[in-house]
């Protein structure tokens, strides 16, 4: 028990440990809570289910600690078809009361049951489907519905009341007599029930009395004789050869008549009817595949994004697992102090993927093996730019350059230039020499340089 | 005598799965006791 004064468990005492609060009048509301339960837990077992409903309200009005009168508020609901609102019965339940509660076995035996979960989805939605045609007079379509409805669930007492409204207004007395019958199989003291079908036997004695009344009047015959009403049935008249060979033909010629002007036409207009009504079926089956193909599509367009995210992710994971093996690597070849190969793997290394540490170390490496790198690969540029390689000094120093321009005090940059220029290509050479006299103006290269670019303009 | 369109107004939409959320978080979970919290506040309050 919860003292209501400062909120804290207050076990059975008759007085709050806590606070010292008098807790006789909240035993007293535990106690009325106790007793409405017990009368909705009756009710449900007699398939009371809306005066359970209730009763299992009012027990919760009064403590709404109670676990046990929410846990079986939601199975009746789920019985009578209610699926959202035993969830949320449910979902409160355990809120209140996580370990030890039968609300949890109820909510697994849904999860674990995904295909039947989403059936009385699709079954609420064309109840609601159902009651907007109702709500646009389309009452064909809407019968058609909710016979659908109570096929993918019978145990829906609100889809039996609104077919039977629907029988009731098509004047379907029968019908909807049995579709009330089956409402009552699963919650008997529904007033709604109970009135529709207190509302059927009514209008059934009503055209009983009529039809018998008729058929009264039609079967007796009366007349006066003297102070006296004679009445007698028709079949007693005596009649003559001549009269009956007379009643015989009129009796074919009438049947003619009807078979040609009554039935005929009655049977084309039933065949008709139910042309009508399987068409009615066919449209809202399409409509309903139309729904679900539309459903299916939009599941595919999410799988879709969700397999470029997945592959995008993977190339991303790839890139970064590469990029830290590169790390590792450089600072291997660092430690045994093979410059060229640190570097080589220190330049594919991409440092968008490396944790914030890992860049650190990406950089301390880095302005360590790159420097040594550079004068490694300076140094075998130098010779084969002496020895006359060119085409193997344009690659050394072009990698110097594109990292570092100004390696070497921009002599980098001027060999690149004179290898260039010695394998016949100024154009790629006036950059570095126009690098040279703009960075490194007063030197000799610095003239050299602007000799050839003054020789290239001429 | 039952009026259709009377009656028709008595039938309201189910709430379907995916508003089972919002269901629970609009469920009204007062009882008795914090209404008599309430009062003892409000009672403190006014003294």
């Amino acid at each position: 028990m919860i003292c209501y004064r400062c909120g804290q468990e207050a076990g059975n005492e008759k007085r709050c440990p806590s606070c010292g609060e008098n807790l006789a009048v909240l035993k007293k509301i535990r106690i009325i809570s106790g007793a409405y339960y017990n009368q909705g837990l009756e009710q449900a077992k007699i398939r009371n289910l809306s005066d359970a409903v209730i009763s299992l309200k009012n027990s919760l009005k009064f403590n709404k600690y109670n676990i046990d009168a929410r846990n079986l508020l939601g199975l009746v609901y789920f019985e009578m078809g209610e699926v959202v609102d035993a969830l949320g019965e449910w979902v409160i339940s355990k809120s209140y009361q996580p370990s030890d509660n039968l609300a949890s076995v109820y909510l697994d035996e849904v999860q674990k049951n995904r295909g039947r979960l989403d059936s009385e989805n699709q079954t609420i939605k064309k109840y609601n489907q159902a009651l907007h045609y109702c709500q646009q007079d389309s009452r064909d379509l809407a019968i058609i519905q909710l016979k659908k409805v109570l096929s993918m669930n019978p145990r829906m007492v609100k889809a039996h009341q609104l077919l039977a409204l629907l029988y009731l207004q098509e004047d379907k007395l029968e019908l909807a007599k049995r579709t009330l019958r089956n409402a009552a199989k699963i919650d008997s003291g529904h007033t709604i029930t109970l009135r529709y079908m207190q509302e059927v036997n009514r209008r059934l004695k009503e055209k009983e009395k009529n039809s018998s009344k008729k058929s009264k009047d039609e079967d007796l015959i009366s007349y006066q004789s003297g102070n006296e009403t004679i009445i007698m049935p028709k079949r007693f008249k005596e009649s003559s050869v001549g009269t009956t060979l007379l009643s015989i033909v009129i009796g074919l010629l009438i049947g003619t008549a009807v078979t040609s002007f009554l039935i005929v036409p009655t049977v084309r207009n039933r065949m008709k009817e139910e042309t009508r009504q399987q068409m009615l079926e066919a449209s809202d089956t399409i409509s309903s595949n139309g729904q679900e193909m539309k459903e299916l599509e939009s599941q595919i367009e999410t799988l879709k994004q969700q397999l470029t995210e997945e592959q995008e992710n993977s190339v991303k994971v790839e890139s970064q697992i590469s990029s830290y093996d590169k790390l590792l690597s450089a600072y291997v070849s660092y430690v045994s102090e093979d410059f060229t190969a640190a570097g080589e793997a220190l330049d594919k290394v991409k440092t968008k993927y490396l944790s914030k540490s890992a860049k650190s170390i990406y950089k301390e490496l880095s302005d360590v093996v790159m420097e040594k790198y550079f004068t490694q690969l300076y140094r075998e540029g130098y010779s084969a730019y002496q020895k006359g390689r060119y085409a193997e000094a344009i690659e050394a120093f072009k990698q110097i350059t594109d990292e570092k321009e100004d390696f070497h005090d921009g002599y980098a940059a001027y060999y690149l230039a004179q290898s260039y220029r010695r394998s016949n290509d100024l154009q790629s050479a006036k950059p570095y020499y126009q690098y040279v006299i703009d960075n490194y103006p007063d030197t000799e290269r610095a003239r050299t340089a602007q000799n050839y670019v003054n020789a290239q303009e001429q | 005598m039952i009026n259709f369109e009377k009656e028709l107004k008595n039938f309201k939409p189910s709430a379907e799965v995916e508003e089972a959320e919002a269901v629970i978080q609009n469920h009204d979970l007062s009882d008795v006791t914090d209404l008599i919290a309430e009062m003892l506040r409000e009672a403190k309050g006014n003294r």
